[in-house]
């Protein structure tokens, strides 16, 4: 198993070592006209030398596009390039962390001004008005009684007792799972960055959130035991044309993607759309907590990097400086609850 | 104690609520939005480090005692992407950080403006509807 183990390794590192180069034009489609049909074909240059697809490089995820379609834009699947220009114009508005109005509780989730956040400026080049393309209404199916008493349940258990210590903390503070780097990948606020390298056999892909990998093989072995749980679950690839499937399974009942359980099945597919665009999908399957399968989709864009390691235990002051906090409101409560009881 | 290290306690403007937002923590268990704080000190260290910058910086009190203070900003990366390194910002330089400070007394707070004492930003562009369009 080791020996199997050290020698996929040996491949993939030899592979990354000559990494091919992307072809440099670009061609880019108009915006709202990607083909999303899984039998387009890729064009020969955007192919690997043993004839892939080539899905290399560093992409980005970001995009103001949220995942559902707000209310406010009830029925509309599409903008047009005038109302796109007029969503971002009023997201970034609404966004644009410079601003210092509202209250004090306000500012201070604002955390720092706008250098810091890189969340995008632009809407999905398919000016899709939510990432969540199936449904139909843009919207993640409601979960079943199942999934919400699950979540219920946990939450529950969890109130009152938030700060006291950091298993309490969600899993982005406690650098477990970061927001946005799946499996399923998402946008978020910044570290939106994600490599792909294709070697003989595998894929790897590196997502910048958290500095995560995940080493993906093509040869059709089976997934892992029933038993083995991981937090970023167990992925398997194959290719459908000139589609990369990755399907993930066995996840921990922890990560609990979106109220998701473990036993949610992943579906990614990953198509390279033209020079410049990735057309990433997914479709989440876990009939125990959604009341149907839902899938999203981000046409992710081609971004000169660098990618940078986002080592989020390093210094990680934040946990501390929660649980102290919480310590010292605990104390400045004591008195005033004694008294009070008096 | 807190007056006798020029901390101005800054005035906040009011009323308009905002989107909630995700960042790495919750900031508001963090730091207190009743202890609005402006520090104007010299750069002594700044950290790159992940998940969150800090910069470290010394604040003469009106007693004259110097009290170092640190400063929360954002990822590194986002810095590193945008050109700005551990040595943009060097030792002895004058800045003002506008943030509030730590719910556990110490002397941290988050860095929500920070500017040169004419009131230039240190950190400018990002995706602020000035910026310069993705591609």
């Amino acid at each position: 198993m080791r020996h199997r183990f050290l020698a996929s390794m040996c491949c993939l590192v030899a592979a990354i070592a000559m990494v091919w180069l992307a072809p440099g034009s670009a061609v880019g489609q108009a915006r709202g006209s990607l083909e999303v049909a899984s039998a387009a074909k890729t064009a020969p240059h955007l192919r690997t030398p043993d004839g892939q697809p080539d899905l290399q490089g560093l992409w980005s995820f970001a995009t103001i596009t949220p995942l559902e379609r707000p209310d406010e834009l009830a029925g509309k699947e599409f903008f047009t390039e005038k109302e796109a220009v007029d969503y971002e114009t009023g997201v970034l508005k609404r966004n644009n962390m410079d601003r210092r109005d509202g209250s004090a509780e306000a500012d201070v989730t604002r955390a720092y001004n706008d250098f810091w956040w890189d969340r995008g400026t632009r809407v999905v080049k398919t000016r899709r008005t939510s990432l969540v393309i199936d449904p139909p209404d843009g919207r993640v199916p409601a979960l079943t009684t199942e999934a919400q008493t699950r979540q219920d349940d946990r939450a529950a258990k969890n109130r009152g007792h938030e700060f006291d210590g950091p298993e309490n903390r969600p899993l982005p503070e406690r650098c477990l799972v970061l927001q946005g780097s799946g499996p399923p990948m998402l946008p978020t606020a910044y570290n939106n960055n994600t490599r792909i390298v294709q070697a003989p056999g595998y894929v790897m892909i590196l997502v910048e959130m958290g500095h995560e990998v995940r080493v993906i093989p093509l040869d059709g072995r089976p997934h892992l035991p029933q038993g083995v749980r991981q937090w970023k679950g167990d992925s398997r690839g194959h290719w459908e044309g000139d589609t990369l499937i990755v399907e993930t399974t066995n996840f921990t009942d922890k990560t609990a993607f979106r109220g998701a359980s473990e036993n949610m099945r992943l579906i990614e597919r990953f198509r390279r759309a033209d020079a410049d665009t990735l057309l990433y999908q997914f479709t989440v399957d876990d009939p125990s907590a959604f009341t149907k399968p839902w899938t999203a989709e981000v046409p992710v864009t081609i971004t000169p990097g660098p990618l940078f390691e986002y080592a989020c235990h390093e210094g990680n002051y934040g946990m501390r400086g929660a649980l102290a906090g919480a310590r010292e409101e605990e104390k400045r409560a004591a008195p005033k609850a004694q008294t009070e009881t008096k | 104690m807190r007056t006798k290290l020029a901390v101005l306690v800054a005035s906040i403007g009011l009323l308009f609520a905002v989107a909630p937002m995700w960042a790495h923590h919750a900031f508001t268990a963090e730091f207190d939005a009743k202890q609005p704080i402006k520090l104007r000190g010299t750069v002594a260290k700044v950290e790159l480090i992940n998940p969150h910058s800090w910069i470290h910086i010394d604040v003469k009190g009106e007693d004259g005692q110097v009290v170092r203070w640190m400063v929360e900003g954002g990822t590194p990366n986002t810095l590193l992407r945008r050109g700005f390194t551990k040595t943009s910002l060097p030792v002895g330089t004058e800045i003002i950080a506008d943030g509030y400070r730590a719910k556990d007394g110490s002397n941290r707070a988050n860095g929500r403006d920070i500017t040169f004492p004419d009131g230039r930003k240190i950190f400018l562009g990002g995706s602020s509807p000035d910026a310069p369009p993705e591609k």
